[in-house]
């Protein structure tokens, strides 16, 4: 009976037992599915799952040619070669065989292959025809990774216009970082199961979202016209001793920018072997400067538009203007008597600036509010204080002074000292002029390139109209004189009329007290032919080192590029 | 009770001979196995053509990716040998000379 009864609690105990291992059992069953259920979902997608970037090609950039298309930048792929010295096996014989495909010294291979790091760059851009030979020499520790990087098959013909796409893939400087989201596309991705190793499996859970490749485009840029563009800048730096400078060549009815050269340059292709980083700007949109004489056709162009001056009003030159007590004088100290408004054109008369814009105001003796605000309202139509829009990155602008500020600021301003502009500020306010009076933006965006290797034009942007047609007809037939009997001489060409007007400018110190001693920049900015302007140019020497005025400095190089542009442009001389 | 009545009630006494033919729990079980193999087979035979074709696509776009590179090669090749100073070499090895003046026709 005992033995029964014993039995009995143990079949109790066993029984109670198992019940709470189910309860256990079931409960950690319910803790791991539906407490923790997603958790661990996440885990196991994670750990058999795998997603795979499919990179978009960059959009091509070309230039358009009479016999098709003919792309400045291109896709290619190099290859970043870097060392594990820790898998190394011979030192010696790793510098030796990479020292020969690279053309490094052996001993600067040694001492990186020497360190103790696990992971030492070699170089971010090897060939693929280099990578192939490396490849090929199977050295143990070498590690060899493709990359897709861009080709410039001009060098540094258009460097700073285009700029150039760094090891990370993003566009710098110039157009490649202006339009950088538009070249690049949109990456593409590849969701997919793994197995066990994380090798990809095929499977109805896979998802493939495809690369979107970036946009392709056309520039408005002419390379024959760069390369003449380009020579002469270089020679013209050389000839003046210079220490840099600009050319830029705009169709005034279109904006569309033919040529954009500065100098000193450097190779999109070697960009990471430049040192000075201030090369890398496209000086002709980011570099400021006080465009000196060139600024005087924007103030006439004002007295003429508002009818307080017609190119017959008469002056009497002292050679100096007082304003609040400081005194303004003409270059050289000259003084010319009795001018017309075409002699201040003619000659560059700073006196003759002065009494223009005193007789913008309310009284013609005397700067006065009212006419600071007439010079500061056309000096904004004209496009000046804001950038241009010009698709190049970096573009700056400085501010206008309000027309509150003190006269003296004004009456330097209208001759071109004391305010800063941008090259193609400068150039697209002349070519407003040249384009009867209306602003067109400059560009240098022909238009994007389709699948079909079709071009989709951009269209002309046309700001708004400055001056009248008559007012800028006035202002270029005041120009042609600078050329004709002026400061332009060195720019007559028989059969050609040229409208133009020099600048030399002081150079602001950079504590902001006074101008530089010896340091000025030259600039020619014009248009041509006169009554019909196919071109506006602008020539900036900075810095140049010989004696004279623009007139020897900037002027001789728009003369060799206008007479090539004459050809370009099919213009025959007039005869006359 | 009708006539029909009465002839369906003797035909309710017909007894159906058994067939012939028997399959028992082995041969079911046979033929299930060799059920169970034939579609084995026939999906061994699909996993494989998958895979042969998974092969081919694969080797597809190796081609493709393959010719990709060989075009980007080629289109910086031709980009290189028009490069204006390939074109200047040329010209000088050619024996090319720069014109100096243009002369336009008038027409009449």
């Amino acid at each position: 009976m005992q033995a029964h009864l014993h039995a009995r609690w143990r079949l109790y105990a066993l029984t109670t037992a198992f019940a709470i291992l189910w309860c256990v059992a079931i409960g950690r069953l319910f803790y791991v599915q539906a407490i923790k259920g997603g958790q661990y979902a996440s885990k196991a997608a994670t750990q058999q799952s795998r997603k795979f970037e499919i990179p978009a090609q960059r959009g091509l950039v070309y230039l358009q040619e009479s016999n098709g298309l003919y792309p400045v930048a291109l896709n290619t792929e190099v290859y970043s070669l870097a060392v594990d010295p820790k898998f190394v096996k011979d030192e010696q014989k790793t510098s030796n065989s990479l020292s020969e495909v690279l053309g490094m010294p052996t001993q600067e291979l040694k001492n990186k292959i020497a360190t103790k790091s696990r992971y030492v760059e070699i170089s971010k851009a090897v060939t693929a025809e280099k990578a192939d030979q490396i490849k090929k020499l199977a050295l143990s520790g070498v590690i060899l990774q493709k990359r897709a990087s861009r080709y410039y098959p001009e060098g540094s013909l258009f460097s700073q216009v285009l700029g150039y796409v760094n090891d990370d893939g993003k566009g710098q400087y110039g157009f490649e970082q202006y339009s950088d989201d538009q070249l690049a596309g949109n990456t593409g991705q590849y969701n997919t199961v793994t197995d066990a190793l994380g090798v990809p499996i095929n499977s109805a859970e896979n998802r493939l979202v495809e690369p979107k490749n970036g946009k392709n485009y056309v520039l408005t840029l002419d390379r024959g016209l760069q390369t003449v563009a380009a020579d002469a800048l270089k020679n013209a730096i050389v000839t003046n001793r210079a220490e840099s400078g600009s050319i830029i060549v705009m169709e005034p009815s279109t904006g569309a920018i033919k040529a954009m050269v500065n100098y000193p340059t450097y190779d999109s292709n070697d960009f990471r072997s430049v040192k000075d980083y201030a090369l890398f700007s496209n000086r002709s949109v980011s570099g400021l400067f006080e465009p000196g004489s060139g600024f005087k056709a924007i103030t006439m162009a004002t007295g003429l538009d508002t009818g307080k001056v017609t190119p017959e009003t008469k002056y009497d030159d002292t050679g100096e203007a007082i304003v609040s007590g400081k005194t303004i004088k003409n270059a050289e100290n000259h003084k010319f008597g009795i001018q017309n408004m075409t002699d201040v054109i003619q000659k560059s008369l700073n006196t003759g600036m002065v009494f223009v814009l005193e007789q913008l105001g309310t009284n013609p003796k005397l700067i006065t509010l009212a006419g600071k605000q007439v010079l500061r309202e056309y000096i904004e139509k004209f496009g000046f204080g804001k950038v241009t829009g010009i698709e190049q990155a970096g573009e700056i602008s400085s501010k206008i002074k309000p027309a509150n500020t003190y006269d003296i600021d004004y009456a330097n301003m209208s001759f071109g000292q004391g305010i800063s502009v941008n090259s193609i500020q400068l150039l697209a306010a002349i070519g407003a002029i040249a384009n009867k009076g209306t602003l067109v933006k400059p560009t240098i965006l022909a238009g994007e390139v389709n699948s079909n290797q079709e071009i989709i034009p951009n269209k002309t942007v046309e700001v708004r109209s400055v001056v009248s047609p008559t007012a800028a007809a006035q202002t270029t037939q005041m120009m042609t004189q600078v050329v004709e009997k002026g400061s332009g001489y060195l720019t007559r060409m028989k059969g050609y009329k040229i409208a133009g007007k020099t600048g030399t400018a002081q150079v602001p110190r950079p504590d902001g007290k006074g101008y530089e001693e010896n340091k000025n920049i030259g600039s020619f900015v014009g248009f041509a032919p006169a009554d019909d302007p196919k071109f506006v140019m602008l020539v900036r020497i900075d810095y140049p080192k010989v004696d004279g005025f623009a007139e020897k400095t900037a002027v001789p190089a728009f003369a060799t590029v206008a007479k090539e542009l004459f050809r370009y442009y099919q213009v025959p001389p007039s005869g006359n | 009770m009708t006539a029909a009545t009465a002839t369906m009630r003797r035909n309710q006494n017909i007894t159906r001979n058994k067939l012939a033919f028997q399959t028992g729990p082995i041969s079911v079980g046979v033929m299930l196995l060799g059920l169970v193999i034939l579609l084995s087979l026939l999906y061994l035979n699909q996993i494989t053509k998958t895979s042969v074709f998974n092969y081919k696509i694969s080797n597809l776009q190796n081609k493709q990716s393959t010719l990709e590179t060989e075009k980007q090669k080629l289109q910086i090749e031709a980009a290189r040998v028009q490069s204006l100073a390939q074109t200047k070499a040329n010209a000088v090895n050619g024996g090319l000379v720069k014109t100096d003046t243009v002369s336009f026709a008038t027409a009449r």
